[in-house]
């Protein structure tokens, strides 16, 4: 599950791979992460225990506020707050660095006479506020930064599998997108996907599965990054699948009325606003085929958390690591919300992690088995 | 062709409220080094392992190194890279309150 120094676990050849020394620098930042998350978060957890123990903060409309309130004022809660984000900061600098020194090399890379797959970017585009307004999870430049190269995507890949600690599918970071089509199959198990929508598709990680899950499907992915999506492309080509990628917002994407027999969103909504949540949805909805089937995968929703000190301590980290739309996403009525939209057969609950969406148990339930272990999802049917 | 560097900077990091600016800049200097002196040792670990196993480096060499002038240039460079690494805070710091002078003034 975990990367180490001895698994140089080249996934694909696009994955900016680390020297000696740059292997070392982002094995530090795993090992920081884990030291504040097991060392340094744990005291502050059980700071936060004494004090809803004394009752003040939980005698409160909002206990977490509450006890943010009391906690602002210790040294040792502002210092943990403040290495934490050091430590993502150390990330991308880190991942930076490594992708700067083989950026030709890279660039080159991602040359294809004869893709797959394709990438289609617009000059146009104006990335959405909740993307210009906050660079999402600290990374510099943010995910619509466009150069003309594919070098944020190789940021944003690389840092993104240091960030998730070998938790998702190692340096692949795919088991979202197969956890996503495992969910298709437990709904749908004899489904023949002619097209399939990726929304929100990043640099492809949750893309890639399920051209893997359908090979005779024609499988698309729509992000606001030009950059991200010219490397989301090399990537795919060179782990042999055939995604054809687009810049566009998902709120309102290129494509006509009922083009998708699928179409799916992995962690993207708590990135975006409460209002986008809903045009998504909505546009997800738009872009179904009578009876196509849409599918919203997101981190565990707020009222699965065990205690306030984990809603307090998810709050600050949305904050302090720039998820501007935490709450939104995480505290709706999906099913509410799908129904509005106009999707019928709403289903919503926790889907089991897959490995293969084909051969992993397929397992959905309306309990949480914990963060990683299974994804939240809500779906439904146009 | 040279290249425009990838950005560093993060857009919006929300002030942590009672840390004190200076703080933060110190923490950050501090974890920087502390990945620098952790790079260093594996390197140097590496180094010697490699060298002590293949038979060229005899104990106690590197105590006994003399660098030449090439040598010395490289390990120049090596050591401004990491100045600018660790003091990453200051700049950033200084950037802002320059913008914020300029701004303030006519």
């Amino acid at each position: 599950m975990t990367w180490t120094e001895s698994a140089a676990a080249q996934s694909h050849p696009m994955l900016a791979a680390p020297n000696h020394d740059e292997l070392v620098e982002q094995l530090f930042v795993r090992d920081l992460k884990l030291y504040v998350m097991q060392e340094v978060e744990p005291v502050q957890r059980e700071i936060a225990q004494v004090l809803l123990a004394d009752g003040k903060a939980r005698a409160s409309n909002n206990p977490a506020a509450n006890l943010r309130e009391q906690m602002a004022g210790l040294d040792s809660f502002r210092t943990w707050l403040s290495l934490k984000r050091e430590s993502q900061r150390q990330l991308w600098s880190a991942v930076g660095d490594s992708v700067a020194r083989q950026a030709d090399e890279l660039e080159a890379l991602g040359r294809f006479d004869s893709p797959r797959g394709s990438v289609t970017v617009d000059p146009e585009f104006a990335v959405p506020d909740y993307v210009a307004d906050a660079d999402i999870h600290l990374m510099p430049g943010g995910n619509g930064f466009d150069d003309g190269s594919l070098l944020q995507g190789a940021v944003m890949d690389r840092g993104g599998a240091v960030y998730m600690l070998g938790r998702n599918g190692g340096m692949l970071n795919d088991l979202r997108g197969h956890t996503a089509m495992a969910h298709l199959l437990t709904i749908a198990p004899d489904i023949e996907p002619e097209r399939i929508l990726d929304m929100g598709c990043g640099i492809g990680a949750s893309t890639v599965p399920a051209a893997a899950t359908f090979p005779d499907a024609e499988v698309h992915g729509i992000d606001v990054g030009a950059s991200i999506l010219r490397y989301a492309h090399a990537r795919a080509e060179h782990l042999g699948a055939a995604v054809h990628f687009r810049q566009g917002s998902a709120e309102h994407t290129p494509y006509p009325d009922g083009h998708f027999d699928v179409v799916y969103s992995c962690v993207l909504l708590h990135e975006t606003s409460p209002e986008a949540m809903a045009a998504i949805l909505a546009e997800s909805k738009r872009l179904l085929k009578p009876g196509g089937i849409a599918i919203h995968l997101e981190v565990p929703l707020i009222h699965e958390f065990g205690d306030v000190w984990q809603e307090l301590s998810s709050e600050l980290e949305a904050q302090y690591n720039n998820e501007p739309n935490w709450r939104g996403a995480l505290s709706a009525d999906y099913a509410s919300l799908m129904a509005a939209a106009g999707f019928g057969d709403v289903k919503v609950g926790y889907q089991s992690t897959a490995t293969d969406a084909h051969k992993s148990p397929k397992v959905f339930k309306d309990q949480s088995d914990g963060v990683f272990r299974s994804w939240f999802v809500a779906s439904g049917r146009a | 062709m040279t290249r425009v560097p990838l950005p560093r900077t993060p857009n919006r990091l929300d002030a942590i409220p009672g840390e004190g600016g200076r703080d933060e800049q110190l923490l950050g200097m501090i974890v920087a080094l502390t990945s620098e002196v952790t790079i260093l040792r594996a390197r140097l670990d590496a180094c010697e392992r490699l060298l002590v196993a293949s038979g060229a480096l005899a104990a106690g060499a590197v105590d006994h190194f003399d660098p030449d002038a090439a040598a010395q240039a490289e390990r120049e460079r090596a050591r401004q890279h990491t100045i600018a690494k660790v003091l990453r805070p200051l700049r950033e710091q200084a950037r802002a309150e320059l913008a914020a002078v300029k701004d303030q003034t006519p």
